[in-house]
Parts: structure tokens; C-alpha cells; sequence
């Protein structure tokens, strides 16, 4: 079996699993969009408010995604079997990047559709927002994918995720929210689709090598 | 060897104690308050340093696998809470009189929190982990991605919004006067002196609780 292939059959296997059972992202969805609408009251739903009050609910949204894959992992002992399985386990974390880069993305999608109709905010910059939400989706995956797998064996580690995912996410949090004005504004990115590729391609870089130590027995 | 050590750390915390207290003048804007500027950007200095060495073990104790890298990347860790800590609460107790506000929202004073709190974490995964040996790994590896994502998160929150002051001495050139300059040189010296004692002894003690 290629590597490719086995990269293909991890993320299928993930998104399969979440498929059949939507247990993470229908409540953590839900959870986003009652984020939105508590933030949205605080904030007066203001338009100034709205791109933070969508970055905002998207990460705290996806620490429930990535919580629910750690949980996931340790009820059904997924991980140990996938271990046993021949091949690199780079490609493990390429799988399972993959899978919850694309959950955390169809996250961001819905909240913002949400956050276009709570805030009566205009939907122009689509385009460029899908640009956003792809890399900040990419970011967060990585961080995630990381996270999940080092948290498996650590007792609590549900409840040290927030304390590692949200403060090592803040450039994903910040890039999002100006980029997202900038959308919305037809204003130009400045340097911030930069801090996201570079957010991106460091914890690509060192997410797959940190990645294989952490999943040893 | 340990006791000039020690007896050097001592030496350069007490003249840069007596400079920081008797020999630098008040500042013009902040008066009195500038003398906790020479606990301040010492323990900042410090802590970056816990932190660049928690990293550097860390990725050794990975590849290498060897104990003395993770009592190293341990002491680190350790160190890189306990001087951001301090550079934390040393900073709100200047900023309260000075910007009068105990916190801001600056670039410095977030990353420095996220600092703190990803080395905490790394000392909470080390501690809760089911097994020591991967407790070990999984604490290197934080110290290395914590260390990683500071810059990021610094430059980041620089772009964002800002309010402390730009560096005193940067590529730019010196921009404090002689008679503050010399003061913060010496307790950076000394505080420097004493990570490296505090990171020698508690590697020592951590190698002896692991009866290495």
C-alpha cells in the first residue's frame, strides 16, 4: 500500500466514523452557534464585533471537535490498532490531519453562515473568506491532529487540550478575524494571509515529526 | 567550581540589587517606578532563555533519547514558567502606576501569558501522563512547539494592536541613558547567572529523583 493511499484510508476511515456517528461535529456545531449567539447579545451584534465573534466561536468549537477525536481514540482504542498497521506513521498524521482539517472547515462554513444571518452581515468576500477558512482549517488541524494524539495517554487530557489549543492557535484566532474584516471590506490582507501561511507551514512541518514521537508505545 | 559558581551569582545579584536601588537616577516620566524595570526585563530575558534551552533539550531528548536531555528540557520548562511568572507579575505592578492599568493588551504582555501558560502545560502533561517515560516525550515535545509558536504569537499580536514601548536597545541603536543602561545590563548578567545555577542544580535533583 502506497503512502498515499494510506494517508486516503485514515482520513476516509475518520470521516466515515463521524459520518455514521456525528458526534462531533452536529455538538460542536451547536455549541459554536450558541457561542455566536451569547457573544452576539454581549457584543450588541454590532458589525465591528462580527468577525471576532465568529473566529472566537470557530476555535472554541473546534477544541470540542478535536476533544471529541481524543475521546474517540481512547473509547474504542483506535489508535493503538491503527499503530499496529505497517507504514509510516507520518502518514497517520497526514490521515488524520486531513480528516479533521475538512471537519473543522465545514465548521467554519456553517458558523459563518450564522453569523451572517445573526449579524445581518453582508456576505460579500465569500470567495476570499473560503480562502481564509481552507488555511485557518489547514492550522487548526494540525495544531488538533498534534494535540489529540499527545493528550491521548495524559490523564485530564480533555481538560488540558483548551489550555495547549487556545493559546497556540492565537495567531489562527487574530489572522482570521482581520482577514475576515479585510473580506468583508474588499480592503487588501496586509500581512496577515501571511501569518497564516507561515502558521500553517511550520506546524505542518514539525506537526508530522513531533507526531511520531508522541503516538510511541 | 560550585562555589564560584555560586559565589559569582551572588556577587552580581547584590551590585545589580545595590545599582537597580542607589545608583540609578529616578526616571523623568517614571520616576521611582523604573527601578522595577531592573526585575522585569531581567526575568523576560531569563524566561526566553529557559525557554530556548527547554526547546534545544527537548529536540535532543527526542532524537537522542537521553535521560540527562530530559532533566535538562525539565529544569527549562520549569524555569521558563517561573521567570515568565515573574516577568508577569513584576510587569502589572509597574503598569498599574505607570499605564494605570494592571494589564493591556499588548503584543509583550500576551506572549509572554502564552508563554507561561504553555510551559505550564508542558508541566501539567509531563505530571498527569499515565506513564513517565512517555510523560518525558510528551513534555518535550510541548517545549518545543511552545517555543516554535511564541515568535508567531508575539508578531501576531503585534499586527493586531500594540501599546509597550519599542526595544531600549535593538539594532536601531541604544536608546536608554548610560546611568539606566548599566543598572539593567548587570541584573540582565546577574539574572542570567542565576537560570544557569537554578538550571545546573535542578537538573542535578532531577536526575537524582530519577536515581540516575
Amino acid at each position: 500500500m502506497t503512502a498515499w493511499r494510506r494517508v486516503q484510508a485514515v482520513a476516509r476511515k475518520d470521516l466515515l466514523v463521524e459520518w455514521r456517528g456525528r458526534d462531533a461535529l452536529l455538538p460542536a456545531g451547536s455549541f459554536g452557534l450558541a457561542v455566536l449567539l451569547v457573544l452576539g447579545l454581549v457584543t450588541g451584534g454590532g458589525a465591528e464585533a462580527a468577525a471576532a465573534v465568529l473566529w472566537v466561536s470557530v476555535l472554541l468549537a473546534a477544541v470540542l471537535v478535536v476533544g471529541r477525536s481524543t475521546e474517540r481514540e481512547g473509547e474504542e482504542g483506535t489508535l493503538e490498532t491503527l499503530l499496529l498497521y505497517p507504514g509510516s506513521r507520518e502518514d497517520l498524521f497526514w490521515g488524520k490531519w486531513g480528516a479533521l482539517a475538512a471537519l473543522v472547515a465545514v465548521l467554519a462554513a456553517g458558523l459563518w453562515c450564522g453569523q451572517v444571518l445573526l449579524f445581518n452581515a453582508s456576505p460579500r468576500g465569500w470567495a476570499g473568506l473560503g480562502l481564509v477558512v481552507v488555511l485557518a482549517a489547514a492550522g487548526l488541524g494540525a495544531v488538533g491532529t498534534l494535540l489529540a494524539a499527545l493528550l491521548h495517554h495524559v490523564r485530564a487530557g480533555r481538560l488540558l487540550l483548551p489550555l495547549l489549543f487556545l493559546p497556540t492557535t492565537l495567531p489562527v484566532l487574530l489572522a482570521g478575524i482581520r482577514l475576515t474584516e479585510a473580506a468583508s471590506r474588499g480592503a487588501p490582507p496586509g500581512p496577515w494571509l501571511g501569518v497564516l501561511v507561515v502558521f500553517d507551514g511550520l506546524f505542518l512541518l514539525v506537526g508530522p515529526v513531533l507526531y511520531e514521537v508522541v503516538v510511541e508505545g | 567550581m560550585r562555589a564560584f559558581f555560586v559565589g559569582t551569582t551572588v556577587a552580581l545579584l547584590g551590585v545589580g540589587l545595590a545599582l537597580a536601588l542607589w545608583a540609578s537616577p529616578p526616571d523623568a516620566y517614571q520616576g521611582e517606578y523604573v527601578r522595577i524595570m531592573y526585575v522585569h526585563v531581567p526575568s523576560a530575558v531569563a524566561a526566553y532563555a529557559a525557554a530556548a534551552v527547554a526547546c534545544a533539550s527537548g529536540a535532543l531528548y527526542l532524537w537522542r533519547r537521553q535521560p540527562r536531555f530530559d532533566s535538562v528540557t525539565l529544569a527549562g520548562a520549569e524555569l521558563a514558567a517561573l521567570f515568565s511568572g515573574l516577568t508577569l507579575l513584576t510587569g502589572m505592578l509597574w503598569g498599574k502606576p505607570v499605564w494605570g492599568v494592571w494589564w493591556a493588551w499588548d503584543a509583550r504582555l500576551v506572549s509572554t501569558a502564552v508563554l507561561f501558560l504553555l510551559y505550564l502545560g508542558a508541566l501539567l502533561v509531563r505530571g498527569l501522563a499515565e506513564d513517565p517515560d512517555r510523560g518525558r516525550r510528551l513534555c518535550a515535545a510541548v517545549a518545543v512547539l511552545a517555543f516554535l509558536d511564541v515568535p508567531l504569537v508575539h508578531y501576531s499580536v503585534v499586527w493586531f494592536r500594540t501599546l509597550h514601548q519599542g526595544p531600549s536597545v535593538g539594532p536601531e541603536g541604544v536608546k536608554i541613558a548610560p546611568a539606566l543602561l548599566v543598572p539593567l545590563v548587570v541584573n540582565v548578567a546577574a539574572y542570567l547567572a542565576l537560570l544557569s545555577l537554578l538550571l545546573v542544580e535542578r537538573t542535578r535533583l532531577a536526575q537524582a529523583e530519577a536515581g540516575r
